[in-house]
């Protein structure tokens, strides 16, 4: 995305931000035990500086005022010396979370509101309308999102979903879960809960599968192989009341009583091979889209709640009720004064801050937090600001 | 928890805390292993680990706390005289496997729950910290911890050990006592050779060292005939060799994995069942039927053929280098180098 923005536009977002960090240092959150986590903070030339460390929330705020960085990273995991190569740190475990992106969704809706920056001249258009930019003939574009309503409540829904897994399942309790929206196209989830920290790579990965859907043997339902007569139905001991188990025997409507009825299912699907097939879309389809490189990385550094994100210049931000959260309204914590901006899209209908925007001039004044959005999303250029 | 384990208890897990304690309340001292009347344990022991030598096998029987605690101690004497971390894998891997058997059976008996209770609190939360309880929700199923489970269950390959192929509820992980047990076996084992790696004997009684010496005549020497040079070998070949020569146990599918290789590139079935002897459960009949069963000249009669590499990613089995680049199964390896090799000569020219 840097490449799509000028020095001016670079300059507007960075007094944006440094505004911010002034004015708002207030909101970003201290990570617990903060002397321990690494940190990473990206420039607006896109190199992003790794193993730093802070020993307070204040020292952090006034680096972030004095570099003022587009993106603020922290580790999950802690360390005894965050500042050293990765080899060297000490681990001492990575807090749980849970990535959930717009990207992995597939809604319907993402084609319509997704457009496309050539890298070389800048030039907008519509996601999928272009195979090369018919200006300057580059085939090498950005792709960027402006999320729409029902992608945040497609978001919603699969973050629901992924907290009625957590408590469930896993046992977590739901004050030991909190949410926070990333600022740009997803929703991050923590959990609180140390005795998830010490998991490694493989345990995560196991976790991630449990919550994706991915591996299930139809064995779970107790349908095995048999080699007289295709498959055999016995259930399993401890019934199908729980976990996957429940959630499969109710979409195939079978129940402890129901042999001969999962037996003619599976007949009817023609045989176990098909049967472990439909079985293995049912939990595809029921389970959480989550990032499972996200969740499986105990090295990972993640957006530091209370920053602005870089690629928006909406705050990640908690959502402490989910139902009636707004990302558009509550993330944008910008200033209100007005920016003179230059649209590279012809018409663009947007909602920020509780107001609507209906951009159909070139050349347009939108408040600061406006600017910045479009400027991020590579569909305008800065033409005047007051600095 | 003061409440105490029974002897008979202490007789079948002599690696609980509570036994040491024992010894200790006996005053037993190392010189005394020299005196004629424990001169059977001391047989007993030496004859234990002679079995696991041999047969590769745990002995399963049962005496009283008395001489199965000392027969405990004497064993890992030997072996710490002995010296040997193949035989020490072996040995450690035996007590966990025997106490396995023990600890089954127990789970699974329709005794006293509180008994029950405070012996799955002695060696599931004491020894290895890790959170087990009699459902009461289900007959003969036991509770673990979501996470205790997740710590535990990636070492295993197996598809059924995955997380959503159990029942899982409100972070608890429903287990029949068989496959409670299973989860600690490693762990078990592992536990006891930290101790015996610690453990640092002030000296070794004469009757001990003789025993020792004994064992360590009848130990097998490892087999030199198969190559293990790094240039012929892919690499997931290779690492299952070094952890066969380290004496680790490897799961069923990396044995499968090198079974069927060893079969692809032309070794015959004797010099694959010598290549398992270094196995701390190495069994000979088994190791022999299973390789002639991948031959096809048993079961099924079908030859079984080496597992693709995506396969192997899947199993964990993959330690790709530059070299495998382009290769669908570690058979090509070979050709894959030569082809390789030659090209960088021409590069040379």
């Amino acid at each position: 995305m840097i490449l799509t923005k000028t020095d001016e536009d670079l300059h507007l977002v960075r007094i944006a931000f440094r505004e911010f960090y002034f004015n708002h240092g207030n909101k970003v959150e201290e990570p617990s035990r903060i002397q321990n986590r690494e940190f990473g903070l990206m420039g607006f030339d896109g190199v992003m500086k790794r193993h730093l460390t802070f020993s307070s929330l204040g020292g952090l705020v006034a680096s972030l005022i004095l570099e003022t960085p587009s993106d603020v990273f922290a580790s999950n995991a802690q360390y005894d010396f965050p500042v050293l190569p990765i080899s060297e740190k000490g681990w001492r475990g990575a807090d749980l979370i849970f990535d959930i992106d717009l990207k992995d969704l597939n809604l319907k809706c993402r084609q319509s509101h997704s457009f496309l920056t050539c890298y070389s001249c800048s030039s907008n258009y519509s996601s999928g309308s272009q195979e090369c930019c018919p200006k300057c003939g580059s085939n090498n574009f950005a792709e960027s999102m402006l999320p729409c309503d029902r992608c945040v409540n497609g978001l919603k829904n699969e973050v629901l979903k992924l907290h009625r897994f957590l408590t469930s399942d896993i046992g977590i309790s739901p004050e030991k879960i909190t949410t926070y929206f990333s600022g740009n196209n997803g929703f991050h989830v923590h959990v609180l809960d140390e005795s998830f920290n010490d998991l490694d790579r493989r345990a995560r990965a196991d976790l991630a599968a449990y919550l994706m859907g991915v591996g299930i043997l139809a064995d779970v339902i107790g349908v095995t192989k048999d080699t007289r007569n295709d498959f055999r139905v016995r259930f399993p001991k401890g019934g199908l009341d729980h976990g996957w188990r429940k959630r499969i025997s109710e979409r195939l409507g079978i129940s402890m009583t129901s042999q001969k009825r999962l037996t003619n299912l599976i007949k009817e699907l023609g045989g176990l091979e098909q049967f472990r097939r439909r079985v293995a879309e049912i939990t595809k389809e029921m389970g959480v889209r989550i990032d499972s490189q996200v969740t499986t990385d105990v090295h990972r550094v993640f957006r530091l709640p209370g920053t602005l994100n870089g690629k928006s210049g909406l705050t990640k931000i908690l959502c402490a009720d989910l139902n009636s959260f707004d990302p558009f309204d509550e993330s944008c914590q910008l200033s209100n004064r007005e920016v003179t901006v230059k649209i590279t899209l012809p018409k663009l209908k947007l909602r920020l801050k509780g107001e609507r925007f209906n951009l159909t001039e070139e050349i347009v004044r939108v408040p600061m937090y406006m600017g910045v959005y479009l400027i991020s999303k590579g569909l305008a250029h800065t033409v005047h600001f007051d600095s | 928890m003061n409440i105490r384990l029974g002897t008979a208890d202490l007789a079948k897990y002599p690696f609980l805390n509570e036994a040491a304690e024992y010894m200790h309340q006996t005053y037993f001292n190392l010189d005394d292993l020299n005196l004629p009347e424990l001169g059977h344990i001391v047989e007993r022991a030496s004859n234990r680990i002679r079995s696991e030598i041999v047969h590769g096998k745990p002995d399963y029987v049962l005496e009283r706390h008395e001489v199965e605690i000392l027969t405990f101690l004497v064993g890992i004497l030997i072996i710490k005289a002995i010296n040997s971390d193949n035989l020490t894998k072996k040995h450690c891997l035996c007590e966990a496997l025997r106490a396995e058997k023990f600890l089954v059976r127990d789970l699974k008996s329709q005794g006293d729950l509180s008994n029950k209770k405070l012996l799955i609190f002695k060696v599931f939360k004491e020894l290895l910290q890790m959170d087990v309880l009699p459902s009461l929700k289900y007959q003969v199923m036991f509770e673990v911890k979501v996470t205790d489970y997740l710590k535990r269950s990636h070492l295993f390959y197996e598809q059924e050990w995955k997380l959503i192929n159990r029942l899982v509820h409100d972070g608890r992980v429903f287990l029949d006592p068989d496959e409670t047990v299973r989860l600690i076996r490693s762990e078990v084992a592992n536990l006891l050779l930290e101790r015996i790696r610690q453990m640092n004997p002030s000296h070794i009684p004469a009757t001990i060292r003789e025993q020792a010496n004994f064992l360590k005549s009848i130990i097998p020497v490892a087999p030199r005939n198969l190559d293990n040079a790094p240039s012929v070998y892919p690499p997931c070949i290779k690492h299952a060799l070094d952890h066969m020569a380290a004496g680790e146990n490897l799961p069923h599918s990396a044995r499968v994995m090198l079974a069927t290789y060893m079969l692809a590139i032309g070794k015959n079935i004797e010099e694959i069942v010598s290549l398992f002897k270094t196995a701390p459960d190495f069994d000979e009949r088994v190791s022999r039927y299973q390789v002639e069963h991948l031959a096809g000249e048993r079961g099924s009669r079908v030859r079984y053929l080496v597992p693709s590499c995506t396969k192997l990613r899947n199993d964990g089995l993959c330690f790709a280098t530059s070299q495998c680049e382009g290769l669908i199964n570690p058979v090509q390896f070979g050709r894959a180098v030569k082809f390789h090799s030659r090209n960088a000569n021409v590069g040379q020219v």
